[in-house]
């Protein structure tokens, strides 16, 4: 029986072959971008998972009024150990704030992420030298390793794992350290380092007013975390109430802590944004709407073929077929194509996988033990079965045999509206994603074209590791810079745009706030091209100017509400700062943050160290420039040595928008793929239909229905479910697109254009379709179609 | 065997009864082959689906072997079908994606019968229908008479006790259709399968023994022949 149901279903696809192959084929698409967001979904959801202690790390973060933040100061560690039993580890991590360059003999390593860790953090976050975690000796000690890659570049031929003596930084310098051994560095994990030092006890002369450490927290299993919460927070103020920091009682009520687990640290930290988990969350719901697509075509094609199918139902039960006989049939059909479909995927998914894994900067790949795709799958396939199945097995195997086999059977108004409304449906969600696809189009385009009130171009950011906080020390440096030809002017300062500044408390017109900071030098504004509002910039001229000059940006004469800012103090870091310019507002973090109040400052005390060299390089000599720059660093800046390293600006400023070029080729993506399986669907059924309006199309040309006609009518049906279609999708689509562009601070205006393009490139699409099919059965003659029966 | 008592069929239309049948009671009794014939719209295939139980009747009860089988369940009426009732179509019926072998086996496969048997009982069917040779062809592939016949042997090959045949011959040309009306007398005298057939024709009639006539749904004459 099995084997008859099976032979049967291969005939059926068989004698339909062009229907099961656009049927399996779209489906097999549709299966292939599900399997690739799945991969990512299970990749992106268990960062981490590997740490044993997985469900029971947390972070301490720190809320002030105006943002929150997960830097504590290192004492209060000490403090939670002392005072919380349920707190098995208190862990410290400090990341490096600057690239150190190794080298060991010609190698050279360049570690931008040194991560520096206790003991404890070591076995909280799960980071295991091999050979296993040995405790540093005394308080001073620390045990450096390298990840196994750094360690690659270092040392190509260590097989054994005895410590080696490096230097650091350029080789005049002549320091030398010792490397204890090699760390696996696990790229799914939140911790990703080129190197991490241990030791045993960190931050032992920090105070509570640095905020420079990151603490974990390991906690013992069945801790209630909310109320640990509370009561940390309860501490936290007492501790800074002790160490007269932070202000009075009153103020610190403003300031509490949170506990922010290990699971969400990957897609949303609390101090942080969620925009990662958005993201995952709709190209997981653009996988599946996809895959529901592919899945009515499939439903719709079963609707299109219930009359015939309807015959054999009705003379099987009558021989004495049971339904369920009858569902178990048609549900191996759908089957059959389903497998077909995902054999096809996995091919598919294996072939697209290599771009996909360079859009998202993963390593994923199908093909690995323990892959969670190896029991998904089959619940895939039979979900998917039933989704695609799950008319024909219902309705057609309730048809009552006689209705059947009278000979005048046409499948009900219900599955015609049924039919219609599927179709309705499939072409809603295209229509959604081209619009989206179109209007974040735009949004990107803006991006790529406004105004960000600075110029990233002909600007060089160069790494560097000596530190320029007094103007007097760089100016050397400067003049020596400055005379390679091609360079127009040389600054220096605590942050590049494109990145996060620092952030402090300044008082100003009696107000108190916490704004942004960066610490510059001479040019700063001249070499990025930042327009002057009001008053003037730095200048040599002005001995003050390195002494408690400030320049603020209009952002900052809002929040404090100045109104003649020249001359006017802000005070910050223990020093009266006069204001002596105000700069527009320019764009250092991208188009999603509005632009932060913000002071720069020549002398800074209590900011980061002014490391960030910035050059503007005239384009045309830009090449010879940076080959001389190269040639002469060792002579410019002595500590850095050979190691001349730079980034454009305009390239780490484009990096801010690389999650949004993601979503805009997933969209792209989406949109196109839902379109081609809608068109798909439809062009496999109204294939079937005109077959089977053949003797109507021809019956009415011989009552002398034009070829125009004829063609008006099969279309018009289908040209009113795509208008309604649209209708339906237009304010899903706006009220989505409007939601995304919020998360913009600066945005375009709803466009209209993309809601007519969609309309118009829809129904284009349709008629082009309906017409391709019902043309063979325009042109046909009637005799033909009339002859038989 | 069949028991129909004062069964009444009438489609309601805007409060206006249309009557199909009227106060039909008749029986059918084993080993009989009866003709029901009647002009166009008489109720006759009616009173035939009514039989076949793929009808259900207005009003009256309705006796198969002695059963209350009237208002009976899907799964009741399917295990009916699978042991004593056969059903030929005048428009054959046959499922296209089948071969002929296939379709005479599937009412075997519904049934549970054993591999050994189907083969031997196929084989049986074939041979005595002389069709052995289109075994493996497709309905499409047969003329019209020989559908027919692969329609008749695949009624026969669950071994019902009753075929019903709805105009059997209604869609063959004259020499088959006296083909298929010699081969339901034989089937009857030979096998001592009951008949029921709705037919137009007085010849096609003259092969049974007993002919009903139906007029407006009532039934006008019951009459024993041969």
């Amino acid at each position: 029986m099995f084997k008859l149901n099976l032979k049967i279903a291969l005939r059926n696809l068989w004698k339909n072959k062009g229907i099961t192959a656009i049927n399996i084929g779209g489906l097999a698409i549709a299966l292939a971008a599900f399997v690739l967001v799945m991969l990512y979904f299970t990749y992106e959801t268990s960062f981490d998972k590997e740490n044993p202690n997985y469900d029971h790390v947390y972070i301490v973060g720190i809320n002030y009024p105006e943002f929150k933040t997960d830097y504590a100061p290192a004492p209060f560690a000490v403090a939670i150990k002392q005072n919380f039993p349920e707190v098995d580890r208190v862990g410290l991590v400090k990341g490096s704030s600057f690239e150190l360059t190794i080298k060991n003999g010609g190698n050279t390593l360049f570690t931008s992420k040194i991560l520096t860790v206790d003991c404890n953090a070591a076995k909280i976050l799960n980071i295991n030298p091999s050979g296993g975690l040995v405790k540093p000796s005394g308080d001073a000690e620390r045990l450096n390793y390298l990840s196994n890659e750094s360690m690659k570049i270092l040392f190509p031929d260590k097989k054994d794992n005895k410590p080696e003596i490096v230097g650091f930084g350029a080789s005049n310098l002549g320091i030398t350290g010792i490397i204890a051994g090699s760390i696996k560095n696990d790229p799914h994990s939140n911790f990703n380092f080129d190197g991490v030092s241990i030791s045993n006890k960190l931050g032992n002369r920090d105070n509570y007013d640095m905020n420079d450490y990151t603490i974990y927290l390991q906690l013992k299993p069945g801790v209630n975390v909310l109320s640990l919460e509370r009561k940390i927070t309860d501490l936290y103020r007492a501790e800074l109430l002790k160490n007269k920091v932070g202000g009075s009682k009153d103020e610190l009520k403003g300031i509490s802590t949170f506990l922010d687990p290990l699971s969400s640290l990957h897609l949303k930290p609390k101090a942080g944004n969620n925009t990662p988990y958005k993201i995952l969350i709709a190209i997981s719901v653009l996988g599946l709407l996809i895959l529901l697509i592919a899945c009515i075509n499939f439903t719709n094609l079963s609707i299109a073929q219930a009359t015939k199918r309807a015959k054999e139902v009705g003379v099987k039960k009558v021989m004495g077929a049971f339904r369920f006989q009858l569902i178990t049939q048609f549900l191996i059909e759908i089957f059959m194509q389903c497998f077909a479909a995902i054999i096809l995927a996995l091919i598919l998914a294996e072939l697209v996988l290599p771009s996909f894994n360079t859009l998202f900067q993963v390593q994923l790949s199908i093909w690995h033990l323990g892959n969670d795709l190896f029991w998904q799958l089959p619940l895939i396939l039979s979900v998917i079965t039933l989704i695609a199945g799950i008319y024909p097995a219902i309705i057609l195997s309730g048809f009552k045999p006689i209705l059947v086999l009278k000979g005048n059977f046409s499948t009900s108004k219900q599955s015609y509206v049924l039919r219609n409304s599927l179709i309705v449906f499939q072409f809603s969600i295209a229509v959604v994603f081209m619009i989206s696809l179109l209007i974040i189009n735009s949004q990107l385009k803006y991006m790529r074209s406004q105004d960000l009130g600075f110029t990233a171009d002909e600007v060089v950011y160069i790494k560097n590791i000596s530190i320029f906080n007094d103007p007097l020390k760089f100016e050397p440096v400067r003049e020596k810079i400055l005379k390679i030809p091609g360079i127009k002017s040389a600054t220096v300062a605590t942050f590049v745009p494109s990145g996060q500044n620092g952030v402090n408390s300044y008082v100003a017109n009696g107000i108190k706030a916490n704004i942004d900071f960066v610490g510059v030098d001479f040019d700063y504004f001249e070499t990025l091209d930042i327009k002057l509002k009001k008053g003037r910039f730095f200048s040599r001229e002005f001995k003050t100017d390195t002494a408690n000059s400030a320049v603020i940006n209009e952002s900052a004469m809002v929040k404090y509400g100045i109104k003649n800012p020249i001359g006017q103090t802000i005070r910050g870091c223990n020093i009266d700062y006069k204001i002596v310019g105000v700069v527009k507002d320019f764009k250092t973090q991208g188009f999603e943050n509005i632009v932060q109040p913000t002071i720069y400052t020549i002398k800074e005390p209590c900011g980061g160290n002014k490391m960030q060299i910035m050059l503007k390089i005239e384009q045309k000599m830009m090449a010879g420039a940076l080959a001389t720059l190269k040639a002469q660093w060792s002579d410019i800046n002595k500590q850095d040595g050979e190691d001349f390293r730079y980034l454009f600006l305009d390239e780490m400023y484009g990096k801010l928008f690389k999650k949004q070029e993601q979503l805009q080729t997933v969209f792209f993506a989406a949109a196109l793929l839902t379109i081609f399986i809608a068109i798909l669907g439809l062009f496999a059924f109204v294939k079937y239909i005109t077959n089977v309006r053949i003797k109507e199309i021809a019956l009415r040309k011989i009552l002398g229905a034009s070829n125009f006609q004829i063609m008006k009518l099969i279309n018009s049906s289908f040209f009113v479910m795509v208008l309604i279609a649209n209708l339906i999708s237009w304010p899903l689509a706006y009220v989505l697109t409007k939601k995304w562009l919020s998360t913009f601070a600066y945005r375009i205006d709803m466009p209209v254009l993309p809601f007519m393009l969609s309309a118009v490139v829809t129904v284009l699409l349709t008629i082009i379709t309906v017409s391709i099919q019902t043309n063979k059965a325009v042109k046909a003659k009637p005799v033909d179609a009339l002859k038989y029966e | 065997m069949i028991k129909l008592e004062n069964i009444e069929k009438y489609y309601a239309n805007k409060g206006v009864k249309n009557y199909v049948l009227r106060h039909v009671t008749t029986q059918i009794n084993k080993g009989e082959f009866v003709s029901i014939m009647g002009p166009s719209g008489a109720g006759k295939s009616t009173l035939l689906n009514i039989m076949g139980m793929l009808e259900e009747p207005t009003y009256g009860s309705y006796f198969f072997n002695e059963e209350d089988v009237t208002h009976l369940g899907e799964r009741k009426k399917i295990e009916l079908y699978r042991n004593h009732i056969g059903f030929v179509f005048q428009a054959y019926h046959l499922i296209d994606e089948m071969t002929v072998y296939e379709n005479i086996e599937a009412p075997l496969l519904y049934k549970n019968v054993s591999s050994g048997e189907r083969k031997s009982r196929i084989a049986d069917l074939l041979d005595r229908f002389n069709i052995v040779a289109k075994k493996d062809l497709f309905p499409n592939q047969l003329s019209g008479g020989q559908q027919q016949l692969v329609g008749i042997a695949r009624a026969l090959a669950a071994q019902p006790a009753i075929i019903l045949a709805d105009e059997p011959t209604g869609n063959l040309q004259s020499v088959q259709a006296e083909e298929i009306m010699e081969l339901f007398k034989k089937l009857n005298r030979e096998d001592g399968i009951t008949i029921v057939q709705v037919t137009h024709s007085e010849k096609n009639a003259g092969y049974g023994n007993r002919i009903i006539t139906i007029e407006d749904g009532v039934i006008k004459e019951d009459l024993k022949i041969g």
